[in-house]
């Protein structure tokens, strides 16, 4: 008897966890590529950047001087950043390289790889906007599907983060977390955190010639309020990309990283 | 082959190149002064993200030492008239770098002069 009130106990709770597990399965996303999620009825996009795309470094009639730099006007550094910044900055007065990881071979990340001097190329879908930069092909999506982030349980930590955008208007709004801190800086030497977050506000200007991007990066533990930047990229219609690797046995042969003047 | 370092406090205009597509710091290169190299390639690399010369080049004792010039990608250098069979092992050379500020035997590629007399920048 006792045997067999044991035996439906177990039973009950089996059920009673097998339900919790289902109601606290989330539903399946669809993938971006999924002819069931393209063919969702959407808003139709204000706009569309398929095509290659680098950053404009020259003052033009749209756009002020760009720099392939996020600062100056840098935000108020609390104090790991502020070691890392002086330190950078001292660095470069002495003609040093500073912790410069992608010399190294490791991956620029966000916002690092948006302004490197290689084309990237962009391609939107109803979904997705997928981006390929010519610099070690370094991949970037940005779901407009209408997902959530990730559970912060769940993500896998990345040099480009999890991207998701949406319409406000003319301009693509994306939102961006989950970054991989290690050998990852901004500028010279500028760490991150895992807090690190990043909102682009993306915009076709110039008659869809010129691809504007407004920055704006917060991360509690390293500075204080908003560091803000805008970005222009231009259309280039006459350019691909390419496989490009970062190969280390390259790098032995290469004068900048191997030099001793590079500060681990 | 004959050596001949000479390190011209440079009309950088002159030579300066465009833009590199370059894939992290240049800090340590000095771009205020142009180096000549004359030698013979060891080995030409036309690779991405950078291509590479390598050069011997016998110093003013006479001793040979290979210096590394970092060049630009190939896609770049397409457009200042190079090929991937431009240089080749043996050929005579004088390439101008901006050197190393650390005195060690490597630059950036400013531009080449072959034994053809042809000259070929970086971009």
């Amino acid at each position: 008897m006792l045997r067999s009130k044991l035996a439906l106990l177990a039973a009950g709770v089996c059920l009673i966890a097998g339900g919790a597990h289902a109601q606290a399965s989330e539903p399946t996303q669809l993938g971006a590529l999924a002819p069931e999620n393209l063919a969702k009825k959407r808003p139709k996009a204000p706009w569309n950047l398929t095509g290659t795309w680098i950053q404009e470094s020259a003052k033009t009639a749209v756009h002020p001087a760009n720099s392939f730099r996020f600062g100056p006007p840098y935000p108020k550094f609390l104090p790991e950043a502020q070691k890392e910044f002086d330190a950078g900055a001292k660095a470069t007065a002495e003609h040093r390289a500073y912790k410069d990881y992608i010399g190294q071979c490791y991956p620029a990340g966000m916002p690092v790889i948006m302004t490197r001097v290689w084309p990237i190329a962009m391609v939107q879908l109803p979904t997705v906007i997928y981006m390929v930069s010519g610099f070690e092909n370094a991949f970037r999506e940005i779901y407009l599907d209408g997902r959530k982030h990730l559970d912060p349980d769940l993500v896998v930590r990345s040099f480009n983060g999890e991207s998701i955008g949406h319409w406000e208007g003319d301009a693509l709004v994306v939102d961006t977390t989950a970054f991989t801190k290690e050998h990852h800086t901004i500028d010279t030497g500028i760490p991150i955190s895992d807090d690190f977050h990043m909102v682009e506000r993306m915009k076709l200007i110039g008659g869809g010639k010129v691809l504007e991007i407004a920055y704006t990066m917060t991360d509690p533990k390293m500075w204080e309020g908003e560091w803000t930047s805008t970005k222009y990229w231009k259309r280039v219609d006459d350019q691909d990309i390419t496989e490009v690797e970062c190969l280390p046995d390259l790098d032995q042969h290469l004068p900048s990283t191997q030099s001793s003047l590079n500060v681990r | 082959m004959k050596t001949s370092a000479v390190i011209a406090v440079a009309v950088v205009a002159a030579f300066a190149a465009g833009p590199v597509l370059a894939h992290h710091s240049y800090a340590m290169f000095d771009a205020a002064q142009n180096k000549q190299l004359e030698g013979v390639v060891q080995e030409f690399k036309w690779t991405n993200p950078h291509s590479y010369i390598e050069v011997v080049v016998a110093d003013d004792k006479g001793q040979m030492h290979t210096w590394g010039v970092e060049c630009g990608s190939p896609a770049q250098m397409v457009k200042a008239g190079w090929r991937s069979s431009t240089l080749k092992p043996g050929d005579k050379v004088t390439v101008t770098i901006h050197p190393l500020r650390s005195g060690e035997y490597g630059g950036s590629f400013v531009q080449v002069q072959t034994a053809d007399g042809k000259t070929l920048k970086g971009s």
